[in-house]
């Protein structure tokens, strides 16, 4: 990744981290005086690479794991604020990425009855398992069905 | 889970704890906000995998 991409990537973890939701190419560009079309080719040099996650056939972020910029079932609370994650292990991937404890809101998937859990002085607490139907090898085949 | 996949006509993949969940979670996503992160490459996600108990034919890359 060019330093471009990088400045890119953090421009997009920064917003995401501070408001929840994730920046348009526009805002990237004109927060850097880029032009537009270089942000968006990094945007898809990102996605390329499987840092972020854009909507199919846009230049629009969904995710920028273990953030989800879209609402999902799993909500992830630090001190006082609300992020979304694309999956249950992102769940956990943003207090790790926060370095923070956190509380977990998900729901079981076969009952839909909340779930306890979250990470409690430096560790994982709450009861369940998480089950993961794709092979490792193929997380990123359809990776919003993944 | 049986009946959950069947009920989705999906096979049964694989589970984690929460305790591993977090232990990978730490490996993969605790640099992600850092100036130099970059991907973890086949070897090191290998790795990283292991080092969790996340072996098998499923966590193969």
């Amino acid at each position: 990744m060019s330093s471009f991409h990088d400045t890119v990537r953090e421009a997009i973890y920064s917003t995401i981290v501070s408001t929840g939701a994730a920046p348009s190419a526009a805002d990237v560009a004109g927060l850097h005086g880029a032009d537009i079309r270089d942000v968006e080719a990094a945007f898809r040099a990102l996605a390329d690479g499987h840092v972020i996650v854009l909507h199919p056939a846009t230049h629009d972020i969904a995710w920028a794991p273990p953030f989800s910029a879209v609402p999902t079932r799993y909500r992830v609370r630090i001190a006082g604020t609300t992020w979304h994650a694309p999956c249950a292990w992102d769940a956990f991937g943003i207090p790790a990425a926060l370095h923070a404890d956190a509380v977990v809101e998900a729901t079981c998937a076969w009952s839909d009855e909340a779930l306890d859990c979250g990470v409690v002085n430096g560790r994982a607490s709450g009861h369940g398992v998480i089950h993961l139907l794709v092979p490792a090898a193929h997380f990123w085949d359809d990776i919003f069905f993944t | 889970m049986k009946r959950w996949c069947a009920a989705r006509g999906v096979a049964r993949g694989a589970l984690m704890t929460l305790d591993q969940a977090w232990d990978l979670s730490r490996k993969w996503y605790g640099n992600r906000l850092a100036a130099d992160f970059r991907r973890p490459t086949r070897d090191e996600a290998l790795a990283i995998f292991a080092s969790v108990g996340l072996t098998g034919e499923f966590w193969r890359l």
